[in-house]
């Protein structure tokens, strides 16, 4: 087959850049140690939720000296809970699903960002090296609400965190039932 | 060009010419050379991928290494 | 337009005796009067959908807000339907219908068959179409507010997916039809190598028949039984990945019908040939094997999904990169060539002997400068870590901007200024305002579509009525975050009157009483033709059998992984919004 020169050169460059993009990739999964949100989170009921460990209680716990876990679940149109709380410096899991139809989650300003789909399980751990005010954001279309399902999260200096157990379940468990009343109260805490 | 076209609708020489539907490429025949296979290396071609190559590379490494691993928190679990 | 006195001596009708016996429209009227119709239907389909796009770039960015933002997402899903579902593959089946005759030379084999696909898309448009827009009405309780990729367990109204179905059958006709006319040309040319456009329509047909089984089957196994009440709501991890198996090969349905007219007409505008036939030919083919096993790059951050399926995703998508980047290069020697037999010498100096003042070349140039800074941000795209930072912000509209909706959709407004005049044998009505109009879109787009990537590299999501939280700050490298909003708001606007303006100028070429002169519709040879490329590149069997035995290895796993997880209808689901009675009980 006849392919001029100049265009066997620029196959040639083609293939690098495409090894090289590969190649990238691979050494942010290897080098800097970036994992895809996979099958792991597992699947659950979306209809019983409030049943099923640590979404029936969404919100913030400490699972290990540094270690905390946080269960979020998007309904339409808002996250349950709307704030949370963690310190930086510490691995944050987010176990994240969904109540009724597909949704998005993005930390705005961070590579956390995964997608919410009922039944299935989004697991993302996240280290937060500063301390500071982060917009949860859902982004993907969950109807005629949407602009509106959003959330906050404070990563807060060590030193000035304290894990709040009692209230913080205290106030999973009432948003859990305000926002099913309301499901427009994305602000409501 | 509303006259020249209307010239050349009068002028019977210029139908067959290899004009397009609306006149756009008037074939001059003086400046008008063919190219075959064998004469023409597409060096201006080669040239643009080249810089394109570059752009894309330069920008790749910025967009992956910069904006990407830059932007705080990242998921690793 | 001309007045009546002024054209007495040449009306059309009197021209078309005064056309040359191998213009299209002298040797076949009734595929003419078929792609006419085709493109009616797109034209209209694009206004409307380019007006919602411009009611969505003011209302999103808060200029000025017309609708409520709850029926912002109802506009939305038109603007996303009319444009990549109607417009596209209405315009791209006129292209196939001239393009597979013109170089078979020879009509398609039954005429009412060819009605028969045409009224088939014409109805499944309409059902879909109807079902979208009573979702302004709320009395009705039929709604489709879905978006064009309708995830379930968000429902539309049984007829908006029946309609789906019906249009995406009309297109397997379509294809059918394509074919028919191939096998009566190769009975009659035995040994012949199949002649270059029809090869490409044909390689395009196929990959579609491919991709479109995963919508068909999302579709009619799953979304139909389940919108009429029979069926329970099915796994909305399944069907998304279902959407998306179909879902990307869509693009290149799009895409490949603009490659086709920048690899044979393209060249001939710009008064060269065709760099190499061969390479054209190894490029379709290349789309035909790569197009669908890569679905699941829409997927890197969906949970359920294996990372390693994801990581052989990534690695067949940036292999998908090559049949482009070998077009770039095939698509710029063929116009260099044009530039080089006008005079044109030197490096870059050459780039002046090219016919910039021709709207129909202008425009499909600009598409193609478009393309190449969309294949980068499609390049950030296809990146399966590195989709964390862009995956569902405006960035992703961004990058679709610059490929269907300057590529492909700056390319088919460039061609109808060179093939409008050839079906309907009228005369462009302005080549000014056309050389105006595609220069207006790339600017407009230029706007939009850079305001869009940065507002997603700061994190501002796509698909949303009112991108502005009281909890959430957007922090942009450079530039604030109202100066984007406002280029993105006067992007749209240019867009919008460069869209009014083609139509303008197309609608009165219709009606133009002038006749068109010299419509040459012969193709120039290429530099390096067919004989110096292998036979089995015509080989489709060949082809089609490899890229269903690669759809097979791709999708056979996760597709067992996921109904492994969650099983075909989990418990659970229940479909949003749920005040659309199923259709069974509405009977009952």
């Amino acid at each position: 087959m006849h392919v001029h020169n100049y265009e066997k050169l620029w196959l040639g460059a083609s293939l690098l850049l495409i090894v090289g993009f590969i190649s990238t990739i691979v050494y942010g999964a290897a080098g800097a140690g970036i994992t895809m949100v996979n099958d792991e989170g597992g699947q659950v009921n979306p209809q019983e939720l409030g049943n099923t460990s640590g979404f029936d209680d969404p919100g913030v716990t400490k699972v290990g000296p540094n270690e905390y876990e946080v269960h979020v679940v998007g309904i339409q149109f808002a996250f349950q809970p709307s704030t949370m709380e963690v310190p930086a410096n510490s691995t944050v899991t987010f176990y994240v699903t969904s109540r009724d139809v597909v949704h998005g989650f993005e930390i705005v300003g961070t590579n956390a960002n995964t997608m919410v789909i009922p039944g299935e399980v989004s697991k993302i751990t996240v280290e937060f090296d500063e301390p500071g005010e982060y917009g949860i954001v859902c982004h993907e279309y969950c109807g005629a609400g949407h602009h509106s399902m959003a959330a906050e999260l404070t990563v807060t200096e060590p030193s000035n965190f304290t894990m709040q157990d009692d209230t913080q379940t205290q106030t999973g468990g009432n948003e859990t039932t305000n926002a099913t009343a309301t499901p427009s109260g994305g602000e409501s805490a | 060009m509303t006259a020249t076209e209307a010239e050349a609708e009068t002028d019977s020489a210029v139908v067959g010419e290899e004009t397009y539907a609306d006149g756009t490429l008037v074939r001059d025949p003086d400046i008008e050379e063919s190219l075959s296979q064998d004469e023409y290396d597409p060096k201006g071609t080669l040239a643009l991928l080249l810089v394109y190559f570059l752009i894309l590379a330069l920008m790749w490494t910025y967009m992956y290494f910069v904006e990407f691993l830059g932007n705080g928190a990242t998921v690793i679990g | 337009m001309s007045t009546p006195g002024e054209t007495a001596g040449e009306t059309v009708d009197s021209a078309r005796e005064m056309l040359p016996d191998n213009s299209f429209l002298i040797q076949y009227p009734h595929v003419s009067r078929v792609v006419r119709s085709l493109f009616l239907t797109a034209f209209v389909a694009f206004g409307i959908g380019a007006f919602m796009g411009v009611l969505q770039a003011l209302h999103r960015t808060g200029v000025a807000r017309l609708v409520d933002s709850a029926d912002y997402y109802t506009l939305l899903t038109l603007h996303g339907v009319l444009l990549v579902i109607v417009f596209t593959i209405f315009f791209l089946a006129g292209v196939f219908a001239w393009a597979n005759t013109r170089s078979l030379d020879r009509p398609p084999v039954s005429k009412r068959f060819t009605w028969f696909w045409v009224a088939t898309m014409s109805v499944g448009t309409a059902m879909a179409g109807i079902a979208i827009l009573a979702g302004l009405i709320p009395s009705t309780d039929i709604s489709a507010d879905v978006l064009f990729t309708f995830y379930a367990p968000l429902q539309a109204h049984p007829i908006f997916y029946i309609g789906l179905a019906v249009f995406i059958i009309g297109t397997w006709l379509a294809g059918i039809d394509w074919f028919r006319q191939y096998l009566a040309w190769r009975r009659e040319n035995a040994g012949e190598r199949i002649p270059l456009q029809s090869f490409m329509v044909l390689t395009t047909m196929l990959m579609w028949f491919i991709a479109t089984m995963g919508v068909a089957v999302e579709v009619v196994v799953f979304l139909i039984p389940w919108s009429l009440g029979i069926m329970p709501a099915p796994n909305p991890l399944l069907t998304r990945t279902l959407f998306w198996f179909f879902g990307h090969p869509v693009v290149y349905f799009w895409l490949m019908p603009a490659y086709l007219l920048w690899y044979t007409v393209l060249p001939k505008i710009a008064g060269g040939r065709l760099f190499s036939d061969p390479l054209a030919r190894v490029v379709f083919v290349l789309f035909l094997l790569l197009s669908t096993p890569v679905g699941i790059h829409h997927q890197y951050v969906d949970p359920g999904i294996a990372e390693g399926f994801k990581f052989i995703a990534m690695t067949n998508t940036m292999f998908l990169l090559l049949p482009s980047l070998l077009t770039a290069f095939t698509v710029v020697a063929s116009i260099e060539h044009g530039a080089r037999q006008r005079g044109g010498t030197g490096y870059f100096g050459w780039l002046k002997a090219l016919p910039w003042r021709d709207p129909a070349f202008t425009g499909m140039a600009l598409a193609g400068l478009m393309f190449a800074a969309g294949g980068f941000s499609g390049m950030i795209n296809a990146g399966m870590n590195i989709n964390y930072l862009v995956h569902n912000t405006i960035w992703v509209p961004g990058h679709f901007h610059l490929t269907v909706g300057t590529a492909v959709a700056l390319t088919f407004m460039a061609a109808s200024y060179w093939l409008v005049p050839r079906i309907t044998g009228r005369k462009l009505y302005s080549r000014p305002i056309g050389l105006f109009q595609v220069v207006l879109w790339f600017i407009g787009m230029v706007f939009m579509s850079a305001a869009m990537h940065r507002g997603g590299l700061a994190g501002i999501p796509r698909r949303t009525a009112e991108p502005q939280y009281p909890q959430v700050t957007f922090e942009t490298v450079a530039g604030s975050v109202s100066s984007l909003r406002l280029q993105l708001a006067f992007g749209g606007v240019l867009l919008f009157v460069s869209a009014l303006l083609f139509l303008m100028n197309v609608g009165l070429t219709a009606m133009n009483n002038k006749p068109a002169r010299n419509l040459d519709s012969a193709l120039p040879p290429a530099l390096s033709g067919p004989d110096q490329s292998p036979t089995v590149l015509d080989n489709l069997k060949l082809w089609a059998l490899i890229a269903v035995v690669l759809v097979i290895l791709a999708y056979s796993l996760p597709l067992y992984s996921i109904v492994q997880g969650a099983g075909l209808y989990p418990a659970g689901q229940e479909a949003s919004p749920a005040v659309i009675a199923p259709l069974l009980e509405v009977i009952a």
